[in-house]
């Protein structure tokens, strides 16, 4: 059976074959692997989508569905070829303030079901740094988390229902649109953090939340780097609970303001707190966030106008692009540390730095632990990429020594199907890996979906 | 040759008579006749009409009337190759003429009854006027382009000009920012905004309206985007008594393309796709007219409008500026006022065309498939986020031709010319490309190297 005949025979146009338009799609933002998928099916609906899953398991076809490609893991890359299916043109959101619930289709972007909620005075809280074309699909499978992750959690926290098309075209609906309902055990959890490896997730209803009244922007600058580790420890033990919490080291601040110019002072070390609730109160958290930063060494500024809050996250804000700019090879992880060993952490980052000498700007969430050290080599001399590989590595191992993880939002994908091993071997647990293999093998028996990610 | 047959025509047609209709230099100085104009310039400076606004009126017919006929250009250029001779678009043009060229032909006009008005001094080169040539910029034809540019360079020195006042945003970027790339260039250039804000300001000119109108203003994206024109026209505006002016949800160097950029041209219901989204933003403000600065945007406003049944009048700023001017105009004495000029797009690009794939490659490695720049691209959004024809797309797909990948040049070319030129990517990429004129140069090299 010919797999684009039959496509093309069901879904006619919506069928992509043509070199110029199928190349668009050889790789994501990790950017590292290229490979062109056999075509390229743009799917409009949940029907488009079985339809595909169907011919792909009839077939024996590799399918690999993408949403905006900005995995950072090579997770849309469709590295054994075969299908690529783009949900993107899937997109319809509608929100339904009454039952406190938003219905995105996959290829929603994160950013515009959030803009959607905020018309009727809610939000959708979890924001990665992509949400402008991160899709909800995505986001979903890959668990994502961003700036809000402190206080809102991530994707996973967010879900009520799911429909999901499986291997064979079958369409599923995971629970229903409340906030609670009961059919034993919880397969939504199984396609969350999946990586489009089991199906397709085509719908998801999500839980939306009502603006805070007042949020207040508090920027500390610290001497040392230890300094702010306590000063975040010590914030989160005090029970404010913070939406935001970020931290920068003096790579990172350093690097921004030679590119953007902007007037920084000198520091070792900033975080960026940001502290919301009902007007009354939100104050008296901010206040509270100032004396601890005060009392462990750092300067406080606070303000809850727009434009200064603005001022006081341009560091942060321009971080992506400071580091994009300086270097042209740049490897971000994403590791995850217990708040309470940050400290340790970034000191142990700081000893592996100064081994490979290689520039490492070192930013994240610290609110929730997850550390974004941005390994910067330059991917034409050979010697540097083969030392970031290793930063890479020792950075996950660090993290997983000390009771962390190898990836708080970004996922496995190819780029750590490896040391996923290590992790599980931390804890005793490649049975693990077992069992979710043999689930893969009931839900996918002919292995179609995202052949080559997530297990090694 | 790879270039699409319109593209050919449009080409051919601005080298032999300047502009891409092949109209010719009479037809483009129909719109002084006259207004007295004094022939050549005066102190060096002229008012310069471009090779727009004269055959707008003939570019709307033609463009409706195709469409209404659902001809396609390419199609109808290859198989008549004695209508191509006879440039065919001229043929169309004049055969659709309407009154619409009057709405084009007076925005020339009423900017020229304001400039006087505010004692600005100007002469007119008529026939002699040489067209900017931009199309071929536009289209990648950039050795071309260099040629052309360095002809118009000598032309302007000969006649003694020194400084161009220009109503069409499209000649002035061309002027400011292109010309100094391609030849030795060193005319000064305004837009007719600037020149207007700065003297209202100077004289403090006051006017008003004799009615009370609610208007939207569209920020043309090379007004605002590329030249950083943004304050002078609200300051104009704000001056006109009966004029409310609703912002729409873009605007600024924000602004959203109309879906013109010269794809109203390669891929006209791509243009008029994109236009949709723009006019129900306009729409959504609820005023009663729309102004720009662009005849090229007024075109695509004008037709994405009737295609949604909006009601909505679509106006040339120039034309309200007149309009009040002719009524009430009173000078109350210098006004403290400053205009910032925004620069919300990289340096541009200077790049020698003869080592093109290396500069190509160099740049487009440097894109690091983070998407934002489809976040923004109007073509993106317009083709449901298609790829191949969204801005990081074309970043993908040029890198994969100058890497030597096997893709027709002829193919990745109609990607290439997908996109409205509108700037946006470039403003919004983390790492600093300037996407929208690499896709430019991209176009170039399809161009010049090309295969089938
Ligand atoms: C600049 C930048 C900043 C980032 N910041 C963050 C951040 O702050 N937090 C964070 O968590 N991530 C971040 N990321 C990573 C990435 O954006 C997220 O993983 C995002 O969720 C991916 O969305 P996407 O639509 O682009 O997915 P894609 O790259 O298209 O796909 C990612 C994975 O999901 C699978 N998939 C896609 N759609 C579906 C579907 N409908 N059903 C099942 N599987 C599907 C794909 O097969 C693939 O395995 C960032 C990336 C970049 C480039
Ligand atoms: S690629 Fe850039 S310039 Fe072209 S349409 Fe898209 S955003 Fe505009
Ligand atoms: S914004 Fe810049 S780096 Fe990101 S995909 Fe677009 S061109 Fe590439």
């Amino acid at each position: 059976m010919d797999v684009i005949k039959e496509l093309k025979g069901e879904l006619g146009e919506k069928v992509l074959t043509e070199p110029e338009d199928i190349y668009a799609y050889v790789t994501d933002a990790s950017n590292v692997l290229r490979q062109v998928p056999l075509a390229v099916v743009r799917a409009y609906s949940t029907e488009d989508v079985s339809k595909v899953l169907r011919i792909a398991n009839e077939t024996s076809t590799p399918v690999v569905v993408r949403g905006g490609g900005t995995s950072l893991t090579g997770a849309s890359v469709p590295v054994k070829g075969g299908i690529l299916l783009d949900v993107t043109p899937m997109d319809g959101i509608e929100v339904n303030v009454d039952d406190g619930w938003v219905m995105a289709e996959a290829g929603a972007t994160v950013a515009k079901v959030d803009q959607e909620c905020r018309k009727y005075g809610y939000f959708f809280p979890p924001d990665p740094a992509s949400s402008r074309y991160a899709t909800i699909g995505a986001a979903l499978a890959e668990n994502a988390g961003g700036l809000r992750g402190a206080k809102y959690g991530v994707m996973k926290n967010w879900v009520l229902s799911l429909e999901v098309v499986i291997p064979g075209g079958e369409v599923l609906r995971i629970g229903k649109p409340l906030y609670k309902w009961r059919w034993g055990p919880d397969l939504i959890s199984l396609f969350i953090g999946s990586e489009g490896t089991l199906g397709v997730i085509t719908k998801a209803w999500l839980r939306i939340y009502p603006l805070p009244e007042k949020v207040v922007r508090i920027l500390g600058l610290f001497n040392s780097l230890e300094d702010a580790g306590r000063a975040i420890f010590e914030i989160r033990r005090s029970g404010i609970l913070p939406t935001m919490l970020e931290l920068l080291d003096d790579e990172s601040v350093n690097i921004v303001r030679e590119q953007s110019g902007l007037d920084i002072p000198e520091t070792e070390a900033m975080i960026i707190v940001d502290v919301d609730g009902p007007k009354e109160a939100v104050w008296r958290l901010a206040n509270q966030v100032t004396e601890i930063i005060g009392r462990n060494g750092g300067k406080a500024e606070a303000s809850d106008d727009p434009e200064e809050m603005k001022r006081l996250y341009a560091v942060r804000q321009g971080i992506y692009a400071a580091v994009t700019r300086t270097y042209k090879g740049v490897l971000i992880e994403d590791v995850v540390f217990p708040v309470s060993k940050l400290v340790e952490a970034l000191r142990e980052i700081k000893k592996i730095k100064e081994k490979y000498g290689l520039p490492m700007p070192t930013f994240g969430h610290a609110g929730d632990g997850n550390l974004h050290p941005n390994i910067c080599y330059d991917p034409d001399d050979p010697e540097q990429v083969k030392k970031a590989e290793e930063m890479f590595r020792e950075v996950a191992l660090l993290a997983i020594r000390m009771g962390g993880s190898l990836s708080g939002e970004h996922g496995i994908g190819l780029t750590k199907k490896e040391l996923l091993v290590e992790e599980l071997k931390s804890v005793n647990s490649l049975g693990y890996l077992k069992l979710v293999k043999e689930i893969k093998r009931v839900l996918d028996p002919k292995g179609i979906m995202n052949p080559g990610k997530l297990y090694p | 040759m790879v270039v699409p047959p319109v593209v050919l025509m449009a080409s051919e047609n601005t080298e032999r008579e300047g502009d891409v209709l092949g109209l010719g230099p009479k037809e483009r100085v129909r719109w002084a006749k006259g207004l007295d104009l004094p022939r050549g310039p005066v102190n060096g400076t002229i008012f310069y009409a471009g090779e727009v606004y004269p055959i707008m009126g003939y570019a709307e017919g033609a463009f409706r009337m195709m469409s209404r006929l659902k001809l396609d250009l390419n199609s109808m250029a290859k198989v008549a190759p004695l209508f191509k001779k006879l440039g065919i678009y001229r043929v169309v043009a004049r055969a659709s003429w309407s009154s619409l060229n009057s709405r084009y032909e007076k925005a020339l006009k009423d900017a020229v009854y304001v400039l006087k008005k505010l004692d600005v001094k100007f002469g007119y080169l008529y026939e002699d006027e040489p067209p900017s040539g931009i199309a071929l910029h536009t289209y990648g034809l950039l050795e071309d382009f260099k040629r052309y540019a360095s002809e118009v360079a000598a032309k302007f020195r000969e006649l003694g000009v020194s400084k161009i006042i220009t109503l069409d945003p499209i000649a002035a970027t061309a002027f400011k920012h292109y010309y100094p790339v391609f030849t030795e260039f060193n005319v000064k250039v305004e837009h007719f905004v600037q020149v207007v804000a700065r003297r209202m300001a100077e004289t403090g000119a006051k006017a008003s309206l004799r009615r009370k109108v609610r208007v939207t203003y569209h920020d043309p994206c090379y007004l605002a985007r590329v030249m950083g024109v943004v304050d002078e026209v609200r300051y104009v505006l704000s001056r006109l008594d009966g004029v409310e002016l609703i912002e729409p949800e873009r605007h600024g160097v924000n602004t959203g393309c109309s879906g013109d950029g010269g794809l109203e041209l390669t891929q006209p219901e791509l243009a008029r796709k994109v236009s949709y989204e723009r006019v129900k933003e306009l729409a959504e403000t609820g005023a009663s007219l729309t102004l720009t600065s662009c005849p090229a945007c007024i075109m695509m406003l004008r037709v994405g409008f009737d295609d949604l049944s909006i009601k909505m009048d679509v106006l040339d700023l120039a034309s309200l500026v007149a309009e009040a001017f002719r009524n009430r105009l009173e000078f109350e004495g210098p006004q403290e006022v400053s205009f910032k000029e925004y620069k919300v797009l990289p340096d541009t690009l200077r790049w020698d065309l003869s080592n093109l794939g290396e500069r190509l490659r160099e740049y487009t490695d440097l894109c690091k498939k983070c998407g934002f720049c489809n976040a923004v691209c109007p073509t993106a959004q317009a083709l449901d986020r298609l790829e191949s024809r969204s801005a990081r797309g074309r970043m993908t797909l040029i890198n994969a031709l100058v890497r030597g990948e096997p893709l027709s040049s002829e193919k990745v070319l109609d990607r290439l010319y997908s996109c409205v030129l509108c700037g946006s990517c470039s403003q919004t990429c983390p790492v600093g490309l300037h996407v929208q004129e690499i896709i430019v140069y991209g176009r170039a090299y399809a161009i010049m190297t090309g295969r089938v």
